[in-house]
């Protein structure tokens, strides 16, 4: 009431309101379940709302002018604090909370509040959030304010809040492109409420483009770089296993929307980066399933088939660390890769048009499996050894019990144990150095076979 | 005879309409865009591709159902037009409208919303009609700033951009006040473009054209020759230049993920070189991109061995240190605070990291704030309290 009869200066002080009462409510902790939310202990969502309240008078200010084509500086200013307040509030608490349009709470309803005094106050939500058009230093720090948009872009897509309003001749691509900004900061955060909301972003945006479509230049955009690149750190190191899952659902969608150059080129980037037998391994079954779809008729194309493809295959049946490989903790990988090329073998139909190109991969394939003949023998003798030396322990310390047993005195074993391979009981121990050897037994039957149907080929071609 | 007498119409015979009235101004000459002009706009030029045109429009479906307006939102749309930014249909159909023009394009779904149709207001499959008013148009803004504005006669083609770093054929008209001062075929690299005395906007320029593109670039003499001007081409100080530039040709730098860590670190210490060079010379902002190439390549290896890992991160740390500084000359210090941060979080105690944070915050009159950062300098090396002290000067009053 009282800034309400200000004559001057009421911008300023509005400003100067707002800022210290948001400090305040920025102090609460924002409500995590349903439950909370509704309790509201702190009075988080009461202070929201009637902040918003608060604020209305002044958005009907300068609503009121905005008829006529000139406004004054102090209706500028009234904007520019307004602005202020939504962009800040978009950060805290909006950022953080959970928001579901099923169920509109009171923080949903600020939400929309929020939504509502940015077009009044002629900000337009286009040109804020695709054509970046802040006039950044007045406004806040250039994270924060990636933040504030990036929580924006969440409820116009995501929770469709204002979205009949928002123009409807965007391209999807285009949305897409300008939204990978905001998807990249939200999932380079640690904390849940973001990473929530950038996956649904990223799903939300990629939904409306069609698949085999985004083409390979969009890679070249750093945000294309870095999103994926921030999304396989959730699949590999987040504690969250919901995030996790839903994280793999939404790479696969991004594989799907690649076109086939692109995603040749996509393929060729995580492989090189990853350095996770996971990743790698649901990358190779990815590639398999591309070759099998190019195989089909009408859609060969140059990437999956042929000479490019080869140099992508270069990448997949590789071993860099070579007689060093840990083949168990690679063993993911190693499967997909030997899977891969007894796939290529058996269904070659023509596939390796030149004898160049057959060449090549004949040349790959054997290095590769010559390496691998060798990392499994020597990972062989070493569990083996280690396996043997675990039976002669248990051997030592069976005969030792009995000895202990028939003596009536406490003898104390002067046992030379045996290395301790971990902190495992023996029975387990036993269990995985078994399952070791079976798995290297695995990997050998499958190489046997790829180099019977190799021999096959050369019989039939020669 | 206005088109909303026309609506409700079904497919068939809204084509029929349209195709009588009106033209087909899709460059195949598919149907797929027709329009029919209301009022014509003033005779001169039309928007070129990339440029950022303003309009009003009205989306409205064959059954007379409006699905979009700008005028409900009081507020005009703007776009870069020609970019695959929008409907197919717009980048076609604006393109053929010159300023002030008022027209109705019918829009069959394959230049619109497609098979999928928009959930909520367009079904799959449907045709769509766009009243449209082109209100103005402008070149496309590359940076931020304005400093650099394009106009593109030609569009080229391919789907890939050059990168810094990489190698380009391009040939140059350079004029100032309508004089041709420069016209010459040049080969150079992205990101070095001063070392075949190509102006700075030229260089920055090279990232978002095509191969084949033609276009003219108005610059900034930020992005030009800036307050030197250049006496050879007979340019004074703070001039705006244009720069008409085809790119002929070029070829990509590998990728920082397609290069393996040990060629990193050999090219490392020559691009650090070429951005000492260019900043004594007083390029900063071609110091910069140098400098930032370093930062790109190196910022998300880990290396092996305890050598390999000081290399990498002696290499990170000089280019902060180096940026922040280039900034402080360029007076970007928000820029200069980042880099000095990212030092810092490595280093805690980095006597020039502090320092040169101080300065920047002192001079963005962040006193406290400068305060402290100065107080830890002395804190870490008090023997140089004696120099630093003398550094201090309180801001100038304008």
């Amino acid at each position: 009431m009282v800034l309400l009869r200000l004559e001057d200066r009421r911008a300023a002080c509005l400003g100067l309101v707002l800022s210290a009462l948001q400090k305040q409510v920025s102090q609460l902790p924002v409500p995590y379940t349903k439950q909370q939310e509704e309790a509201d202990e702190y009075g988080l969502c009461r202070c929201c709302i009637a902040l918003a309240e608060f604020t209305k008078s002044f958005v009907v200010e300068v609503k009121r002018k905005d008829g006529n084509y000139a406004t004054t500086a102090e209706d500028e200013e009234l904007r520019t604090e307004l602005l202020k307040f939504c962009m800040r509030s978009l950060r805290e608490p909006l950022l953080e909370a959970e928001l579901n349009r099923n169920r509109k709470s009171s923080l949903w309803l600020f939400a929309t509040e929020i939504m509502v005094i940015l077009p009044a106050i002629q900000e337009s939500l286009s040109e804020l959030l695709f054509f970046n058009s802040l006039k950044k230093s007045t406004l806040m720090d250039n994270s924060q304010l990636k933040e504030s948009r990036a929580c924006l872009a969440y409820l116009l897509f995501v929770q469709l809040i204002t979205m009949d309003s928002f123009p409807a001749v965007f391209s999807p691509v285009f949305v897409l492109q300008c939204n990978m900004e905001y998807i990249n900061q939200l999932l380079s955060s640690k904390k849940e409420s973001h990473l929530l909301k950038g996956l649904a972003l990223y799903s939300t945006s990629l939904e409306r483009v069609q698949d085999n479509s985004l083409p390979v230049s969009l890679l070249e955009l750093k945000s294309f770089y870095s999103v994926p690149q921030n999304l396989l750190k959730v699949l590999t190191d987040c504690p969250m296993q919901h995030l996790r899952e839903s994280g793999l659902q939404v790479f696969q969608l991004f594989i799907n929307k690649l076109d086939a150059e692109a995603k040749h080129k996509f393929f060729r980037c995580i492989l090189k980066t990853s350095n996770h037998a996971g990743v790698e391994s649901y990358v190779v079954k990815n590639i398999r399933n591309q070759v099998a779809f190019s195989m089909k008729p009408g859609n060969a194309n140059k990437w999956f088939l042929g000479e490019e493809f080869v140099s992508l295959l270069g990448l997949v049946l590789c071993l860099p660390q070579g007689a060093e490989t840990d083949l168990l903790n690679s063993m993911d990988r190693i499967m997909e890769s030997l899977n891969l090329l007894r796939y290529l073998l058996i269904r070659d139909e023509g596939l390796w048009s030149s004898t160049d190109v057959w060449e090549e991969l004949g040349r790959i394939q054997d290095e590769y499996l010559k390496m691998l003949r060798v990392c499994i023998s020597i990972s062989r003798a070493y569990y083996s050894a280690e396996l043997k030396a675990l039976r002669e322990n248990q051997k030592l310390k069976a005969k030792e019990a009995r000895d202990a047993a028939r003596s009536t005195r406490l003898v104390k074993s002067i046992t030379v144990k045996h290395k301790q391979v971990s902190n495992m009981s023996p029975d387990v121990q036993n269990q995985v150095l078994q399952s070791a050897l079976v798995t290297f037994d695995l990997m050998e039957s499958l190489i046997v076979r790829i180099e019977e149907i190799t021999e096959e080929k050369l019989k039939i071609s020669n | 005879m206005t088109t909303d007498q026309d609506l409700p119409m079904d497919a068939q015979s809204a084509t029929l309409v349209f195709a009588a009235k009106g033209i087909d101004v899709t460059p195949n000459k598919d149907q797929g865009v027709i329009k029919v002009v209301k009022r014509p706009g003033l005779d001169g030029d039309r928007p070129m591709i990339g440029d950022r045109v303003t309009v009003h429009y009205t989306g409205k479906l064959l059954t007379g159902k409006k699905f979009d307006c700008s005028r409900d939102r009081k507020e005009p749309f703007c776009f870069n037009v020609g970019k695959g930014q929008v409907l197919k249909a717009w980048d076609v159909g604006v393109l053929s409208m010159q300023k002030g023009e008022v027209c109705t394009l019918l829009c069959q779904p394959e230049y619109a919303y497609g098979p999928a149709g928009n959930p909520d207001k367009i079904p799959p499959s449907s045709p769509v009609v766009f009243e449209m008013e082109l209100l103005k148009f402008e070149g496309e803004m590359l940076t931020d700033d304005g400093g650099i504005i394009r106009r593109i006669k030609v569009k080229g083609d391919g789907y890939t951009n050059p990168n810094d770093g990489a190698s380009v054929d391009v040939h140059l008209e350079g004029s100032c006040g309508g004089r041709l001062f420069d016209c010459r075929d040049v080969n150079f690299i992205v990101g070095e473009a001063e070392d075949k005395g190509v102006p700075l906007g030229v260089d920055r320029a090279m990232d978002k054209m095509q191969r084949g593109e033609c276009c003219v670039l108005y610059l900034k003499p930020k992005y030009g020759f800036g307050s030197e001007g250049k006496a050879e081409y007979k340019i004074g100080p703070d001039k705006d230049i244009v720069y008409e530039v085809t790119l002929k040709d070029f070829q990509r730098a590998k990728e920082s993920w397609e290069m393996d860590l040990n060629e990193k670190l050999d090219l490392a210490a020559g691009v650090k070189h070429k951005g000492n060079q260019y900043f004594k010379a007083g390029r900063y902002f071609q110091a910069v991109i140098q400098y930032q190439r370093i930062v790109s390549w190196l910022e998300m290896e880990c290396g092996t061995g305890i050598e390999q890992q000081k290399r990498i991160q002696d290499f990170i740390l000089t280019a902060h240190l180096n940026l922040a500084l280039c900034f402080l000359r360029i007076k970007e210090y928000s820029q200069v605070v980042e880099n000095c941060n990212k030092v810092i979080e490595l280093d805690e105690s980095n006597e020039k990291a502090l320092y040169r944070r101080g300065e920047a915050r002192l001079l963005r009159n962040e006193f406290s704030l400068a305060m402290a950062d100065f107080q830890q300098v002395l804190q870490v090396n008090p023997l140089k309290s004696g120099s630093s002290c003398s550094d201090f000067h309180l801001p100038e009053q304008d």
